[in-house]
């Protein structure tokens, strides 16, 4: 293995290389994951209790109380689609943004691509995912509702949403080396985002003239198509997705230039 | 003829200390402001070379130490060549996979098993899978922890930590392995156990670069030296004459007779000093007892001192005192009259081979006139004392005379 080590070399992908590593990524993951619920007394059962309440809250306000129309799809069905996108979302932006400094005792001792890190955290929030996604089948069984043929698309915007979290928790990560300030600004965009996403609500409710802002939030169009596979329902929301899949491609190119600008003063300012 | 791992071509690695670039929002932005309007933003930067212009050639089974005083850039260098940052100026090429251990233990987990924190580590210091599989109940064995494999490593005193860690280090098999003071920790046996390991991996044809303060170490295990100072490098030869050169140039003196009037003194009263200190027979060899004399000098033109307390500590390099003796303790009172007078200190010698530090204390009544911190070292040479084979495996600072007899 012959490299050279230069004063001012070109930030490069280097995807070869983050190949090469993908064993540390998978045991960073996994660390995370054995870590998160040692000790605690319910262990891997707070997986399904988090989203069980949060379910129960949102039923009870905006089901219950608002009364928000869902059609013909039962509304623990709406919200729980909507849920699993965001909460894979949101886990992995605060997780991820948070995670160089998190990670700086290893930064400045050992060398390996750093994107790895925040990557790692999209990746343990797969299982998390994962879990929701059984709670989601559950439900649809309960509610005896078949989801439809268009559900075959569903993995089209699993890979969207996996780019969109991963970008954006990159972008994060690498401002917060620059700016500590991030690590106190990703709470509160994970809690305006949360109201800005049709999770509890189905996006037609935003008025018409408000519309073309409300779809600049990518997370949109991938929570309403992601809607749309599972119940199959109304109709494929094609503007959303659109600027969905241009925001997300946008971002994914932005972050990992940026990340892979500022990995290489990681160690001298961390 | 081997051929050449690693080419360093003019490094320089340049901080940047005061204001730092990372930082806050609102500093960045009045930063870029100012400068639009081509003000100068209040750069009260300095910059500091932490490494000036190295060049460097290693040889493929080269054993190289890196020696010089905290600050001199030993461990920039090292993280430049472990790619965790980068130079300022110059390049590197190198050829071999390069396994750095500038800690042991990175990426250790509280949480986690003994098990699975192998798994962690072994993968963080760049070992496959299947490699830290293969050698895994070699590492365990080596450590010494075998019934708290499975248990959270948060249970484990620090010294199982720390061997569980190194074990896991030992067994990596790179071309090119750099260490950084890793040595350090660990308990004297274990250290040994580890430098003999390291010596095997010298012997397979592999390249080291080892820096360290335990000179012995270093010597047992290099053969080449580079001294650095002030960043710059100031020596490349023979490892022995690399530590010579080290301790003639700086502020730590050792020797046989040592001058000490005209150290940089601070803090003190002063008006008595140490002027000069002189061994009876300089290395010290293990058991002969420790002699020496001290000359005072006074500097108010005071004459005569009364009741002076003469003290002496000696420490070993973790800043632990093995030794205090005064002349108090032991009842016997002077009054300094005149600097030609000396002081003879004789005391028992158990300690074992090794560097230790030399501290002097002088007070007259009740007045701290001077006290030498950290300055003198003092060598004990190598002896068997108790004439046994696995020297190795002997622990503790000190080797007292002993028996054992069965009654």
């Amino acid at each position: 293995m012959k490299y050279e080590i230069k004063a001012h070399g070109k930030s490069e992908m280097r995807l070869k290389e983050l190949w090469q590593f993908r064993e540390l990524l998978l045991m960073l993951a996994l660390r995370d994951f054995k870590v998160r619920y040692a000790q605690t007394f319910l262990g891997i059962l707070w997986a399904f209790l988090q989203p069980l309440v949060t379910l129960l809250i949102f039923i009870l306000i905006f089901d219950k109380a608002i009364k928000v129309n869902t059609g013909s799809v039962p509304y623990p069905i709406f919200a729980l689609a909507g849920m699993t996108v965001w909460n894979y979302f949101s886990y992995v932006v605060a997780q991820a943004g948070n995670s160089i400094i998190g990670a700086q005792s290893i930064i400045t001792k050992i060398y390996f691509p750093r994107l790895i890190i925040p990557l790692s955290k999209a990746l343990v929030g797969v299982i998390d995912f994962v879990i929701t996604l059984f709670f989601l089948a559950g439900v649809l069984f309960y509610y005896k509702f078949a989801p439809s043929f268009t559900i075959f698309y569903l993995p089209l915007f699993l890979l969207l949403l996996l780019i969109l979290s991963g970008s954006v928790g990159i972008l994060f990560s690498a401002l917060a080396i620059r700016f500590r300030d991030i690590q106190h600004t990703i709470p509160f965009i994970i809690q305006v985002g949360m109201y800005l996403s049709p999770i509890a609500y189905p996006a037609s409710l935003v008025p018409e003239k408000y519309r073309l802002f409300y779809d600049l939030n990518p997370l949109t169009g991938i929570i309403e198509g992601f809607r749309w596979c599972i119940t199959g329902t109304e109709g494929l929301p094609v503007k959303s997705i659109v600027f969905s899949v241009v925001i997300t491609s946008f971002l994914c190119i932005i972050s990992t230039y940026y990340f892979r600008k500022v990995e290489e003063v990681i160690a001298d300012i961390i | 003829m081997s051929k050449v791992v690693i080419k360093a071509n003019d490094i320089s690695k340049v901080y940047t200390i005061g204001k730092s670039s990372g930082g806050n929002l609102r500093e960045t932005i009045s930063n870029n402001f100012n400068s639009l309007f081509n003000k100068r933003g209040n750069k009260s930067t300095q910059e500091f070379w932490a490494l000036k212009n190295i060049d460097f050639e290693i040889k493929q089974g080269d054993a190289l130490g890196i020696i010089g005083k905290n600050g001199a850039g030993k461990s920039t260098l090292l993280k430049i060549l472990s790619r965790i940052t980068k130079p300022t100026s110059g390049e590197i090429s190198i050829d071999g996979r390069i396994a750095s251990l500038l800690e042991v233990g990175t990426g250790f987990h509280p949480e986690l098993t003994g098990r699975e924190n192998i798994l962690m580590n072994g993968s963080i210091l760049g070992m496959k899978k299947s490699e830290i599989k293969r050698k895994f109940d070699e590492i365990v064995n080596f450590s010494g922890i075998e019934r708290f494999i499975d248990t959270p490593v948060k249970r484990y005193s620090s010294g199982m930590y720390v061997r569980l860690a190194f074990s896991v280090a030992a067994h990596l098999e790179p071309e090119i392995l750099i260490l950084d003071e890793v040595l350090a920790v660990g308990d004297t046996i274990f250290q040994k156990k580890c430098i003999e390991k390291m010596t095997n991996v010298q012997k397979d044809g592999k390249t080291i670069l080892f820096v360290s303060h335990n000179f012995s170490a270093v010597k047992s295990l290099c053969s080449r030296g580079i001294l650095l100072e002030g960043g710059e490098n100031i020596f490349d030869g023979n490892i022995a004459d690399a530590i010579n050169l080290f301790f003639a140039s700086s502020s730590q003196l050792s020797g046989n007779t040592i001058d000490l009037s005209s150290l940089e003194r601070k803090g003190f009263a002063h008006e008595l000093l140490f002027e000069k200190i002189s061994f009876r027979n300089y290395p010290i060899e293990f058991g002969k007892p420790i002699q020496f004399q001290v000359k005072l000098k006074s500097i108010s033109g005071q004459k005569v001192f009364k009741d002076v307390d003469l003290g002496v500590a000696v420490l070993d390099r973790n800043d632990n005192t093995l030794i205090h003796c005064s002349n108090r303790f032991i009842n016997k009172h002077f009054d300094h009259i005149s600097d030609t007078d000396e002081y003879l200190f004789e005391i028992d010698n158990i300690l074992k081979p090794n560097v230790y530090y030399l501290n002097l204390f002088l007070r007259t009544e009740n007045t701290i006139q001077d006290w030498l911190r950290n300055v003198i070292m003092i060598e004990i040479t190598d002896g068997n004392p108790y004439n046994y084979n696995d020297n190795n495996h002997i622990y503790g600072s000190i080797l007292p005379h002993f028996n054992i007899s069965r009654i």
